[in-house]
C-alpha cells in the first residue's frame, strides 16, 4: 500500500530537505512506496492544501524546524492533527536548534539587534505588518505536541533519513541508538589528561589520534552516534549537533561533568578556556536544556 | 513527577507574605566528610536554619551538573555542594573534579541569566560540624537576599 507523507518546514534552514534529496538515485527505492501530499520545499503547496486534508489521514508527518513564529505553531499543531505518525526531523525539531540559543535574550533585544543595530542596516525598523508575529521563547517541538519518532541531526544524514523512512514504511519501530560518536570514530584513544584547550585553527592536528586527547573540544563523547563520525574523521572536532544520546537529559551539563574529570587544569584555567559555555556546549539543543526551561518559565510567569 | 506533600503547618499563609520568604535549599553532602560533619553538627546540637534538605552522595565527584540544574528547575532556591577538603577525598580526587565542574557551572549560570550565587561549593570535614553549620547559615542568608527561584516553587 502506498503511504501518504507530508513534510512541513517551520523556522529552519531547510537543510534536512537538502539532505533528503541528496539521496539522489537512492530516492527511487523509497519514492514508489510514498505519496507526497505536502512538501512546500519541493512542490508549491500552500497552508490551505494541508488544511483541506482530512484529520489523521497522513501516514507519516515529518516536521522540520522549530517554532519561532506563531505561524510555525499553527503549522506544527496542524501537522499533529493530520498525521498518524509524527517525526521530529532534525535537531531544530527535536531540540529547538541553533535558534534556541536566542533564548538567552528577551525577544525585544533580539529584534533590536537584528533589525535596528545590525552593522549593515540603515534606517532600520522592526517589521510588523502582514507577519504572523514571533514567539517569546523557542520551545522544543516535543514540548508542544507529541511525537512518535525523534530523528535528530543538523542535518540528519541522507542515510539516517532513508533508514528511518524504510523502517517506517515496513512498519518496524525506529529507535535511536545508545552509542556515541566516539564509538564510530576511527581515531586512536588514550587516557585523557588535557593540559590546554586549543581552538581549531591553533596548532597542528595529528590525524591518527583522538582530537580530545590533543586538546580540541570534540564533543563526540556526549553526542549520539548517528552521523558516522563525519567531522572527527576529517579532523574537525564534533560540535555535538546531533544532541545527546536518548537517556541524557541535559547535553551541556553532561559535557561539563566530563570535562571536570578529564581536564588536568586548574578550575580557573578551565573557566578561561570556555568564555562562552552555552555556545560551546549547547550548539543545537539549548532550548531543551534545564537553564532555557527555567528562563522560559520565568518568562511565562512574567506575562501572567 | 510525584511531589511529596509537606506536613509543615501554615504553608498557605507563608506563600503570600513576601517578607517571610523561607528558601528551600538542596544540599549534596559527601558520605565521608560533610555528611559526617552534618551529623556531628546535629549531635552536638549546633544551631542552624532548617531550610536545607540534604542528599547523601558517596563523593562530590559523583555529582553530575545535571543534578544541580534539575534541582534548580524543580524549584530549589539554592543548591549547596559540600565535600571533603582538597587532598582529603576518600577517592583521592573526586572533590577536585567537582571543583573544576563548578567553575564551568558558575560561568554557565551567569551566561544564562541566573544568579550564580544560587549554587555554592564548600569544604567541611567530618570533624568540622561548626564549619558545616556556618556554611548552611551563610547559604540561607545569601539566598534570602537573592529572593525566590524565578521558576516558582515545585518541590
Amino acid at each position: 500500500m502506498v503511504k501518504r507523507i507530508a513534510l512541513a518546514q517551520l523556522s529552519s534552514c531547510w537543510g534536512c530537505d537538502q539532505s533528503l534529496v541528496d539521496l539522489h538515485l537512492k530516492l527511487l527505492d523509497v519514492l514508489p512506496a510514498l505519496d507526497i501530499v505536502y512538501w512546500p520545499a519541493v512542490v508549491d503547496y500552500k497552508m490551505a492544501d494541508l488544511e483541506a486534508i482530512p484529520n489523521h489521514s497522513i501516514h507519516f508527518g515529518f516536521v522540520e524546524g522549530s517554532c519561532r513564529t506563531k505561524e510555525d505553531l499553527h503549522l506544527l499543531r496542524l501537522m499533529r492533527q493530520k498525521s498518524k505518525l509524527l517525526v521530529a526531523w532534525g535537531s531544530c525539531s527535536a531540540y529547538g536548534g541553533v535558534q534556541g540559543l536566542g533564548n538567552q535574550w528577551e525577544l525585544n533585544d533580539l529584534l533590536e539587534r537584528k533589525f535596528l543595530k545590525a552593522d549593515t542596516i540603515t534606517e532600520g525598523r522592526i517589521p510588523e505588518e502582514n507577519l504572523p508575529g514571533f514567539t517569546e521563547h523557542v520551545t522544543p517541538n516535543p514540548d508542544i505536541v507529541d511525537f512518535e519518532v525523534i530523528l535528530p541531526g543538523c542535518p540528519p544524514t541522507s542515510e539516517n533519513t532513508a533508514e528511518a523512512l524504510t523502517a517506517l514504511i515496513s512498519g518496524k519501530p525506529y529507535d535511536l541508538p545508545d552509542k556515541t560518536v566516539c564509538d564510530q570514530c576511527p581515531k586512536e584513544r588514550k587516557e585523557k589528561k588535557i593540559k590546554k584547550f586549543f581552538r581549531t585553527h591553533e596548532g597542528h592536528i595529528d590525524p591518527n589520534k583522538c582530537l580530545l586527547d590533543q586538546g580540541y573540544l570534540c564533543l563526540g563523547f556526549a553526542t549520539i552516534g548517528l552521523c558516522g563520525a563525519q567531522c572527527p574523521t576529517v579532523n574537525t572536532p564534533c560540535k555535538g549537533c546531533f544532541g545527546p544520546p536518548p537517556n541524557i537529559k541535559d547535553h551541556g551539563a553532561k559535557i561539563i561533568s566530563a570535562l571536570g574529570a578529564i581536564a588536568d587544569m586548574t578550575p580557573e584555567e578551565l573557566e578561561r578556556a570556555f568564555p562562552d559555555p552555552i555556545g560551546s556546549f549547547y550548539f543545537t539543543d539549548y532550548a531543551s536544556s534545564y537553564l532555557s526551561r527555567i528562563r522560559g518559565k520565568q518568562r511565562s510567569r512574567k506575562k501572567k | 513527577m510525584i511531589t511529596p506533600k509537606t506536613t509543615a503547618p501554615g504553608k498557605a499563609v507563608r506563600k503570600d507574605k513576601k517578607s517571610t520568604f523561607e528558601p528551600r535549599i538542596m544540599a549534596f553532602c559527601c558520605n565521608w566528610c560533610s555528611y559526617a560533619g552534618a551529623d556531628l553538627a546535629g549531635t552536638s546540637r549546633m544551631q542552624m536554619p532548617p531550610n536545607v534538605r540534604i542528599i547523601r552522595v558517596n563523593c562530590t565527584g559523583r555529582i553530575d551538573i545535571s543534578f544541580i540544574l534539575d534541582a534548580l528547575y524543580q524549584g530549589a532556591d539554592g543548591v549547596l555542594v559540600s565535600g571533603c577538603h582538597p587532598g582529603d577525598c576518600h577517592y583521592t580526587s573526586g572533590n577536585l573534579k567537582m571543583k573544576s565542574r563548578f567553575a564551568l557551572l558558575k560561568r554557565l549560570l551567569e551566561e544564562a541569566g541566573l544568579e550564580p550565587e544560587r549554587v555554592h561549593l564548600q569544604w567541611a570535614s567530618a570533624a568540622e560540624g561548626e564549619v558545616f553549620a556556618e556554611g548552611i547559615t551563610n547559604m540561607v542568608e545569601r539566598i534570602k537576599k537573592l529572593g525566590p527561584n524565578p521558576v516558582g516553587r515545585r518541590i
